[in-house]
């Protein structure tokens, strides 16, 4: 069985103007020791999608439909105890910004043994020595636990949330842009750590990120999401050698590469949809090029178009 | 060959490190950050030069010193681009007329070209930043959101008031925003930042810099802060402005992948220094120093087949108010030798205009012949 299933995930927020469709309708599975990557524009619903999964969606959020299958257990339907109990211990997250996501006043060694003292049954000692141990696993220096966040750089204090990600032994973690503040040498250190951490400890892990090209390198599997809703999922190597929608070639086509000829990035033109009051038809169609009359009507299913590639594009015949 | 426009010679700019009550009474040696220590460079006409690094190399410090928004401490900063005859004119003429230079003295002022923004009064400064101007990085921040797009546009003619009247910075306010592709102007002018995308307002943040009709743009991170999807745009908006209107930029960049495909030259800098410069194409494709190779070689690859070796560098740059003795980059370089710790290396040439400073190629011969 998958470690974990989504289907037809949808997350609304309740907003001044209505009701706004950050997700709607997102499936995915992710089996153990796997790693997928959500990739898109800002706005797109990635981080949304993965916050979903841990329930941590701020007041005016809620999940609106949707089954999220973790472990056999219906995540969308789980509150109180009970979802405390898995939080951190079966799924933890790496936030966005994570020079910021640490707490200034106290010591780094104290902020990882919070988890472990909550969840586990075990002494402060224990504790402790296993703080020394997470530090060890993530390249610092076992004597710096007790520091405090400042005295890191912005690449330790990255892989001091890695640590407490980790402090519970999850069987998923999800990682929000974990490299997107950081230099592209320490972004390479992190995302090496990550990529031995994965093999090793044999984890799941969801990467969200802009950067196609991190997700590629780091991801078994790949989705890419347009506006609330996934467009295209396949291997990672597969969506960059034969993406499928309009919006992946686009999306691909964004990203200057410096192993190839010198050429101008392209451009997507326009802005992504209102998701207040979506359009009717595909949502990319006024930003695509191909767009013919049925795009602009009817909405085109996420389907198999190649063996385990899937696309949401009328102009792709269905396998 | 195109003339230069701007020189910067061995520019630096240190920060004072502040003391403690306790330091200063024991004396003790005052420390600085050395966020620029000694870079030289030239910017030709409609040329677009590159500084790329990690930051806190001090590529933003740079650029900030040019335009003297950041005082520097030393170095020289020449600029030749139009205007300069008129402007160095009339300021020997004053200078003569107050008996401060002779006739003599005038004559070798006008002969070495290039006026030294340095030396110029407050009061010129402000004439002379309508030839140099500056976008920002980033377009959610560096507006203001309680100004309509007309004022935050209409604001640098205010300031240098120029413009006899209402109507004439309409005129210009109007041309500037249709030069920044935000198009029709009159429908962006009363909007307010909010109202509009981060694509948009970068390009709200270029027509501010081309109200004033520049010469010389220095665009620090215009693209960081945007969505992938609408960076080449701002990009290719950049381009057209070389080939309208003749700027030159100084282009500043974390991104080697945007510095490869958008600039001509790019300089690679490392702890307040350039370590490598040249043609964007020989230095990105044919790196030399150690340090661009390594940074070169950890840009993620999205295929797996274009992966390459990747050079990971151990720890994280030094302080810039401790540099390292000898070459800066030794604690971290893959192939230190013991020179390295002891001498900087000079700056030599490995091809036509590609120098590198790096004891490896200097050892090796380059820059002998």
């Amino acid at each position: 069985m998958a470690l974990l299933e989504v289907e037809g995930l949808r997350t609304y927020f309740k907003t001044q103007e209505g009701t706004l469709k950050a997700v709607d309708g997102v499936d995915f599975i992710l089996e153990k020791g796997h790693a997928m990557g959500l990739a898109g524009e800002s706005g797109c619903g990635k981080t949304t999608a993965a916050l979903s999964i841990m329930k941590l969606l701020p007041a005016n959020g809620y999940i609106a439909g949707g089954k999220i299958n973790f472990m056999g257990q219906d995540m969308a339907r789980v509150t109180g105890e009970k979802l405390r109990a898995i939080r951190w211990r079966d799924i933890s997250i790496v936030f966005q910004g994570a020079m910021n996501a640490l707490n200034p006043v106290k010591r780094v060694g104290e902020q990882i043994a919070e988890p472990i003292l909550l969840h586990e049954d075990v002494d402060k000692e224990v504790a402790n020595k296993r703080v020394k141990e997470l530090f060890e696993l993530v390249g610092l220096n076992p004597t710096r636990v007790r520091e405090y966040p400042h005295e890191f750089s912005g690449g330790m204090r990255q892989r001091v949330m890695i640590a407490m990600a980790l402090a519970c032994k999850p069987r998923l973690v999800i990682a929000d842009e974990p490299t997107t503040a950081l230099d592209v040498m320490i972004q390479a250190q992190i995302l090496d750590l990550m990529k031995t951490l994965q093999r090793e400890l044999e984890l799941a892990m969801i990467i969200i990120s802009h950067d196609l090209s991190v997700l590629a390198e780091t991801c078994d599997t790949l989705c890419i999401m347009y506006a609330g809703k996934i467009v295209e999922r396949a291997d990672s190597v597969e969506v960059f050698r034969n993406p499928q929608h309009p919006y992946t070639q686009g999306l691909i086509a964004a990203f200057p590469n410096v192993k190839g000829e010198r050429v101008m990035p392209g451009a997507i033109a326009g802005n992504p949809p209102n998701l207040i009051e979506p359009q009717p038809g595909c949502r990319f169609a006024k930003r695509c090029s191909f767009t013919k009359d049925i795009c602009l009507n009817q909405e085109p299913p996420l389907v198999e178009v190649l063996p385990n590639h899937y696309a949401a594009c009328h102009l792709v015949e269905p396998r | 060959m195109a003339k230069d426009i701007i020189s910067v010679k061995d520019l630096r700019v240190w920060f004072q490190v502040r003391r403690g009550f306790i330091e200063s009474i024991l004396s003790e040696e005052q420390k600085y950050v050395k966020a620029v220590d000694g870079v030289t460079f030239t910017i030709k006409e409609r040329e677009i030069f590159c500084l790329v690094g990690e930051s806190g190399c001090g590529k933003t410090t740079t650029g900030k010193a040019i335009l003297r928004l950041v005082e520097p401490t030393g170095g020289e900063v020449a600029y030749f681009g139009p205007g300069k005859e008129d402007m160095m004119k009339e300021m020997v003429e004053v200078a003569l007329a107050k008996d401060e230079i002779d006739e003599d003295k005038a004559e070798r002022i006008m002969e070495r070209g290039g006026i030294n923004i340095r030396a110029l009064s407050k009061k010129r400064m402000k004439s002379m930043r309508q030839k140099l101007q500056i976008i920002f990085q980033d377009p959610y921040e560096s507006l203001n959101p309680k100004q309509s797009i007309y004022d935050i546009v209409a604001e640098p003619l205010v300031v240098n008031s120029i413009g006899a009247n209402e109507a004439e910075r309409e005129e210009r306010v109007t041309k500037a925003l249709d030069d920044a592709g935000l198009r029709p102007p009159k429908n962006f002018m009363w909007r307010y930042p909010h109202e509009v995308s981060g694509g948009q307002r970068q390009r709200v943040g270029v027509a501010g810099a081309l109200v004033l009709d520049p010469d010389f743009l220095v665009a620090d991170e215009p693209v960081s802060m945007l969505d992938v999807s609408i960076r080449s745009e701002i990009l290719k908006l950049m381009l057209d402005l070389r080939e309208s209107k003749g700027l030159s930029f100084l282009f500043i960049t974390h991104d080697l992948g945007v510095a490869y495909v958008f600039s001509d030259r790019v300089a690679v800098m490392y702890l307040g220094k350039i370590v490598e410069m040249g043609p964007t194409e020989k230095v990105i494709k044919n790196p030399q120093h150690p340090y661009t190779k390594a940074l070169i070689s950890v840009i993620p690859t999205p295929d797996p087949k274009d992966r390459e070796e990747k050079i990971i560098l151990v720890g994280e740059r030094p302080d810039p108010s401790d540099v390292p003795p000898g070459c800066r980059f030794h604690p971290r370089c893959p192939s230190v030798m013991d020179i390295c710790r002891s001498e900087e290396p000079k700056s030599v040439f490995v091809s036509p205009g590609h120098s590198v400073s790096c004891h490896l190629l200097i050892m090796q011969g380059a820059g002998k012949s």
